[in-house]
């Protein structure tokens, strides 16, 4: 099976929840991404937590797109 | 792809045998809800367990005397699990889940069943708790990063 990507979204300057999600792909920074109904461009991308089985863990952090 | 194949890509099942994911599969109600819908409420009873299939929820704090402004703490998606508290715990809910995606999929796992699957099967059992565990603190480890 292929990797499958847990990762804690986290929006930079507050306001905003994050999200938790499983992605299929690992998330580069430039990348944009949609959390809900907003749309977020990708800043940062760090391992959280060692993988495990076929999951690897990742702290994203995200800016709203215009900011 | 099977509801099986499926579970094996959440990680609370990660590590289960095939066998065993037919086991919960065997226990899996599956639920299609709409945008707003309330799947628990803070404070009341719970017996189910939850996997997002597909969708978004919000997780929010209701008002208390102690926090008088209801905030959303985090949105799940695809592949997370939420309601594992009140199921091993027996407490009430800890939080109110809405779905905000236009509609969201789940896989509902009663109480009852779900925990007599953990106590028949020891590898079950184990692996599932662990991986409960794993995943209380990977939401505890992104509560600390929403608050840096």
């Amino acid at each position: 099976m292929s990797t499958i990507f847990k990762v804690s979204y986290v929006v930079q300057g507050g306001g905003h929840p994050g999200a938790i999600v499983n992605e299929d792909k690992k998330p580069e920074v430039g990348q944009r991404v949609t959390l809900g109904s907003k749309e977020f461009e990708v800043v940062e991308v760090v391992d959280l937590m060692p993988a495990r089985g076929d999951f690897s863990f990742l702290h994203v952090t995200v800016k709203a797109i215009g900011n | 792809m099977t509801l099986s194949d499926r579970l094996s890509q959440v990680e609370l099942f990660e590590g289960l045998e095939p066998d065993e994911l037919d086991q919960i599969a065997a226990i899996c109600e599956e639920r299609t809800l709409s945008s707003g819908h309330v799947v628990a409420k803070q404070g009341d009873a719970g017996d189910e367990l939850y996997i997002i299939w597909e969708g978004l929820v919000e997780v929010v704090h209701e008002e208390t005397p102690e926090d008088p402004a209801p905030r959303t703490v985090v949105n799940l998606g695809q592949g997370q699990v939420f309601g594992e508290m009140a199921l091993v715990d027996f407490g009430p809910r800890s939080a109110t889940v809405r779905v905000i995606s236009e509609k969201a999929i789940l896989q509902a796992i009663p109480r009852e069943a779900f925990l007599e699957a953990c106590e028949s099967h020891n590898h079950l059992g184990y692996a599932v708790m662990r991986n409960m565990a794993a995943d209380l603190s990977f939401k505890l480890r992104h509560q600390h990063l929403i608050g840096r």
